[in-house]
């Protein structure tokens, strides 16, 4: 996880997590003079919880634009050092802790042999992200919301997803690249259930990735005016060991940038 | 046509006790509901057979005589793409659709509204346009597959301004075609809880010897939802490929 200064894109959102995160971040070895000004403004911070702006039905109101505000989960979620073009930073799986994907070991040897195939990224054939990959590199998204729905418009293949909210059950037998959500709310965190997927998504460029076994759960929570802390747990057994969790910030564009639609040309100007 | 005097839907359609908390709460939250009155959402789809044949469906209210109004040159590629229209046609090659024809394509889209926009979905392609509602100005100049929409409401009708198109889209699957100097009007209206009554002046000096009007309805869709509709590449190019779904598994 967060080792060293320079990896803390999400340090306020530690800070807010510190009452669970402050121990296990101490015995890491941070300095205790840290550790005791983490946990002081931790306790600042439920004294002042912060009071998310809510739509009409009092449900958090997370509509706008948003992004990841790191991009080295774009190239590799597990993170990565800079090398030629590309930056470094820390990882986003915060769990298991090491940041590193539990992979089986022919899964692990699959995503080895993706990773010196890079040309078969799926978006770089114009395909759908998939979850949670549609979150992770720093693109626009918008979230549009209402008492029935939540919908996210990512600018990047024009990807769609459209999640009820009523408690419907899902889809069967549907096997689709964005995979098929269903949304509720805990308190103030909506909490999305996706399954069906088509198992034809990557994780990053770098070729991590999932199969058709995934059940991803998300959790969509504002912590700030300009910021959604976005998790997502990832279970497939047929590709991992264990579950495991990325938990990345997703800022509120400062100019309410304008959705576009990024469209790719294949074979035809 | 009848002329339906009908009170805006949402007034119509909800229980009392529901009016009484949005009441309460006018004022306290953002979003929706919509404090023009006009309530678009829903699942709609044209049950006509406009994508096929614009003038053959009987959608073309003017000119009076229900033909395009092509000039002489623009009448010949408009054969040229009839002709070629099993390969040529963008839409098949799972090109985004275009507007108007993205509104009369025989599959469903959804609509989602707050106070900042009109959002429409189109299962076809996974192409969505966002109508803002914010008298922001058009991106001019861009060629987007489905345009640049600025919006506002007259009464109960949302009016949706539509420029800064590439030529690459359809009208239809007959070849009718535009080019990027389209400029497309539409209105919105709810005529009842059932039909959203579809109206849409077609203007491109380019192609056009005058600006030409279809209206058509189109009609609520209960019990689905939008699927997924990504493309498939194979021995014979690119062509669509919905997500079914079968209910046993």
């Amino acid at each position: 996880m967060c080792q060293s200064q320079m990896g803390c894109p999400d340090q306020e959102y530690k800070i807010g997590l510190s009452s669970t995160l402050g121990p296990n971040v101490c015995l890491n070895g941070f300095s205790m003079r840290f550790c005791l000004l983490l946990i002081s403004i931790a306790a600042f911070g439920q004294a002042t919880k912060f009071e998310p702006p809510r739509l009409a039905d009092g449900h958090p109101d997370l509509q706008g634009v948003w992004r990841n505000s790191s991009i080295v989960a774009a190239f590799n979620v597990e993170g990565q050092k800079a090398y030629d073009n590309e930056p470094g930073g820390a990882s986003v799986i915060v769990d298991p802790p090491d940041g590193k994907l539990p992979y089986l070991a022919a899964a692990l040897q699959k995503a080895e042999d993706n990773h010196v195939h890079r040309e078969r990224d799926p978006t770089g054939h114009c395909h759908m992200h998939g979850v949670p990959r549609s979150l992770v590199p720093p693109f626009p998204t918008e979230i549009v919301e209402d008492n029935n729905y939540m919908v996210l418009l990512s600018e990047t293949e024009h990807s769609i997803r459209i999640i009820p909210l009523d408690g419907r059950s899902h889809l069967r037998n549907y096997h689709a690249w964005a995979g098929d959500s269903r949304g509720h709310w805990e308190g103030d965190t909506l909490v999305v259930d996706v399954t069906e997927f088509n198992g034809k998504t990557w994780l990053d460029q770098s070729g991590n990735f999932v199969d058709e076994n995934e059940h991803v759960v998300e959790r969509f929570t504002m912590t700030a005016p300009d910021t959604i802390v976005y998790e997502a747990r990832v279970e497939d057994p047929t590709v991992y060991s264990r579950p495991w969790t990325l938990r990345v910030s997703l800022r509120a564009s400062a100019k309410r940038h304008r959705v576009d639609r990024i469209r790719l040309y294949r074979g035809r100007a | 046509m009848t002329r339906f005097i009908f009170p805006a839907p949402q007034i119509r359609n909800v229980k009392p006790a529901f009016v009484l908390v949005l009441l309460l709460t006018a004022g306290s939250g953002r979003g929706w509901p919509q404090s023009a009155g006009a309530d678009l959402r829903g699942i709609w789809m044209a049950e006509n057979k406009a994508d096929a044949n614009l003038e053959r469906a009987h959608v073309i209210v003017d000119p009076p005589d229900g033909k395009i109004p092509y000039q002489p040159e623009a009448a010949a590629q408009q054969k040229q793409n009839f002709e070629n229209r099993a390969t040529a046609d963008p839409e098949k090659q799972c090109f985004q659709p275009g507007v108007p024809r993205a509104a009369y394509l025989p599959s469903p889209f959804q609509i989602f509204q707050n106070d900042r926009g009109v959002y429409i979905v189109y299962q076809d392609a996974h192409s969505y346009r966002i109508i803002y509602l914010n008298g922001s100005p058009h991106n001019e100049g861009l060629g987007y597959a489905m345009g640049d929409s600025r919006g506002h409401w007259e009464g109960n009708t949302l009016v949706a301004d539509v420029i800064s198109f590439s030529d690459s889209t359809w009208l239809n699957a007959a070849g009718d075609y535009h080019s990027d100097e389209l400029h497309v009007v539409e209105r919105y209206t709810r005529v009842n809880p059932d039909t959203l009554m579809y109206e849409a002046t077609i203007e491109d000096p380019k192609v056009f010897t005058r600006p030409w009007k279809i209206r058509m309805p189109l009609r609520l869709q209960k019990g689905i939802q939008i699927l997924e509709d990504e493309c498939e590449e194979g021995e014979n190019g690119r062509r669509h490929h919905v997500t079914l779904f079968k209910e046993t598994r």
